[in-house]
Formats: C-alpha cells, sequence, structure tokens
C-alpha cells in the first residue's frame, strides 16, 4: 500500500493496476448489493437484451476505484469525499480491466486530491471516472 | 467584475446541482442552498481549475460572500 504524503504528490502523478474480473466477485456483489437484476444473472436475459452475456455488474467494476485511491493514489492517507463514474461499455466476466487514476488538480487549502480515472478492456473504455479525496495524514 | 461573477454562475450551479441558481456578489454559504462545506471545498476546487489560480486557508477564511471571491479572484487574475 503506498503513504503518500501531501509534499510528495504533484499533478499527473499516476498509477495502474489490471484485474480480472471472476464470477466470485459477481457471486460476492450480489450478496453485497441485493442487485437481482437480471441482466446480471441470466445470460438468457442478458442476450435478449442484446448483450453477448451476463454484464458485470456497473457498481462491482467502479469497486476498483475504491482500491485505486484508497490503496495506490494517494493509498494510506486517503479519505474519500466523492465521486463522480460515467459508464461507457459493458464489462464481462473473464475481463481483464485495467484501473488507472491522475492527479489533475491539487487544492493546498483544503489538502484535496482531484483526480481522473478510468476502467479499461485493452481499447476500450468501461467507465471514466472524477474522484475527490482527502489526505487525512496525522 | 461582472464577467467573473457570470463565469462563476455554471460552476455554482453545477457544483450545488441547482440550474436555477442564481448567484450575486451578496450571495454566500448562508443564503445559498446546499451551501455546505464539503460543497465549499468543491466549489474552491472547481474555481482554481476553471481560472487557473490558486487560493491559501488565510485568504478563503476573509471571504464573507460571493463578492469577497471575486474581488480575490480580480487580484489573482490581474497578478498573473
Amino acid at each position: 500500500m503506498n503513504a503518500y504524503r501531501w509534499s510528495e504528490l504533484h499533478t499527473g502523478l499516476a498509477h495502474s493496476f489490471s484485474v480480472q474480473l471472476t464470477p466470485a466477485m459477481m457471486q460476492d456483489f450480489l450478496h453485497l448489493s441485493g442487485d437481482t437484476n437480471p441482466l446480471h444473472l441470466d445470460a438468457t436475459f442478458a442476450k435478449a437484451a442484446g448483450f453477448p452475456d451476463v454484464v458485470a455488474y456497473g457498481m462491482l467494476t467502479s469497486a476498483l476505484y475504491s482500491r485505486m485511491v484508497g490503496v495506490y493514489l494517494p493509498g494510506r492517507f486517503c479519505l474519500l469525499h466523492g465521486i463522480q463514474v460515467d459508464f461507457s461499455n459493458p464489462a464481462y466476466v473473464g475481463d481483464w480491466l485495467t484501473v488507472k487514476g491522475e492527479i489533475a488538480h491539487l487544492n493546498d487549502a483544503f489538502r484535496r486530491i482531484e483526480i481522473k480515472a478510468s476502467i479499461e478492456k485493452g481499447e476500450q473504455v468501461i467507465s471514466k471516472a472524477k474522484i475527490r479525496v482527502g489526505l487525512n495524514e496525522r | 467584475m461582472s464577467d467573473i461573477l457570470a463565469e462563476l454562475q455554471p460552476i455554482f450551479r453545477d457544483v450545488l446541482d441547482d440550474p436555477a441558481l442564481q448567484i450575486t456578489r451578496q450571495s454566500s454559504a448562508a443564503t445559498v442552498a446546499n451551501w455546505d462545506s464539503l460543497a465549499h471545498i468543491n466549489l474552491v476546487s472547481a474555481i482554481e481549475q476553471e481560472f487557473h489560480i490558486r487560493f491559501s486557508l488565510s485568504e478563503l477564511a476573509e471571504l464573507k460572500n460571493v463578492g469577497d471571491m471575486i474581488d480575490l479572484m480580480e487580484q489573482k487574475l490581474a497578478a498573473k
């Protein structure tokens, strides 16, 4: 886990990591969220809706933004203030997703970090996010 | 001065999630709905990015309303 201090942060500082979506993640998120929508559970339903297979929960993939800020950027002293996510494409079980984050702005007065982040599958963007975090270093 | 106020309108509307919001020089956290402490940080950060200026905590502590913010912004923009 990273543990960036304010003095070590700068605009453009970036981190990334990759994760493969597994059936176990889908099961865990189903139990966690209680979202029983068939688009995420029933392949027949998903195909009838025009998708090749059940669609991974958007909020499951977005949970990876939590890892980005809590573990990588800024890591240990992160305090999540807010996040805005826009979904561009569906993700599926078995996909390898790359999560990218880069500091877009540092507000010195309130020690607020603004991070532009994305989740990508190869060349395809799954989602983009603007993440606002504080640095709770003591 | 009025130009800055006009440029601030969409920032305040976006951050405070109120498309009909009309801020004036007299507007403040006490008079505008949803202008809480977290929204204040979001406003300051959005203004910094839009206008490419920076505020210190002591400067921000002196501000009583939007008019004070505009005056401070004019000083910073003139010094660029």
